[in-house]
């Protein structure tokens, strides 16, 4: 079975600043001291279409994932190795991007699925943030007796991730608006 | 258990210091340019050209490469990932 469950934010900031600071957040190198579970991020792909105004990129995403012993034990590493594919359209002023495991998968599919869009009410002040995440947990033998314990910290790992990546996007929209004021 | 010590990833990846400049030109192309509605052309190309043949030497994941040498315009987020299989 799937574990599936929804965060939503809002940031009072238009679209065009919450966007630019979501590729900031993982490329300043201040933001390491609070994202310790990023370890490496590199562009892959990226691929503009000056007809539509459509952005195409793909990330390689390195996290550090340690666990308890019984996760460390089962995987023999510490480190995951992810993809994220993006579009943003500049034109209709929406982005989405999604995120999955490529290490691991014998195990676990792990994915993220997340929108920012202008908020239905203030369109131009305010951007809605909407992040959906699956996690599924492989039938397999040898994760029989531990799968609870496995989906329960994957789920507590993203929550604490979450609001640190909320944290360190807030703070760089406010550094983009002192910027252009 | 927690005192591992944390690799840093600018100091152990080869292509760390072109990366950077490639994300510098991005940020900057995307907040001044893009997000105004000037998106008739990508102003890093060059940085992104040093950047990528960076990668194309020192990527040893095989995974990884695959979406290094993809086509532009065919990654689709139903589609990948998930074929890719250990």
């Amino acid at each position: 079975m799937v574990k599936v469950f929804t965060q939503e934010h809002v940031y009072k900031h238009p679209w065009e600043r919450v966007t630019s600071a979501f590729w900031r957040k993982f490329t300043d190198p201040e933001n390491q001291q609070v994202l310790t579970y990023i370890l490496e991020v590199d562009t892959l792909n990226r691929t503009l279409d000056p007809e539509s105004g459509k952005l195409y990129t793909t990330r390689a995403i390195t996290i550090h994932a340690p666990g308890p012993w019984f996760i460390c034990k089962l995987l023999g590493q510490d480190t995951c190795q992810c993809i994220e594919t993006t579009i943003v359209d500049a034109r209709s002023r929406s982005m989405q991007l999604t995120s999955r495991n490529i290490s691991f998968q014998r195990f676990v599919e792990f994915e993220e699925r997340i929108f920012y869009y202008p908020h239905p009410e203030n369109p131009n002040e305010w951007t809605c943030c909407r992040q959906e995440t699956s996690i599924n947990i492989k039938p397999l033998a040898a994760l029989a007796s531990i799968k609870d314990k496995v989906e329960q910290h994957l789920v507590e790992k993203t929550l604490q991730n979450s609001a640190k990546g909320r944290d360190v996007m807030e703070r760089i929209c406010r550094y983009l608006e002192a910027e252009s004021s | 258990m927690s005192s591992k010590e944390k690799k840093t990833p600018s100091s152990t990846s080869p292509c760390a210091q072109l990366r950077a400049a490639y994300h510098d030109c991005f940020n900057r192309w995307y907040s001044e340019k893009f997000m105004k509605g000037q998106w008739d052309k990508d102003e890093c190309a060059n940085h992104w050209q040093k950047y990528r043949d960076c990668l194309s030497q020192h990527l040893e994941d095989k995974h990884l490469r695959r979406f290094l040498e993809a086509e532009s315009g065919q990654i689709d987020g139903a589609a990948t990932g998930r074929n890719i299989r250990e």
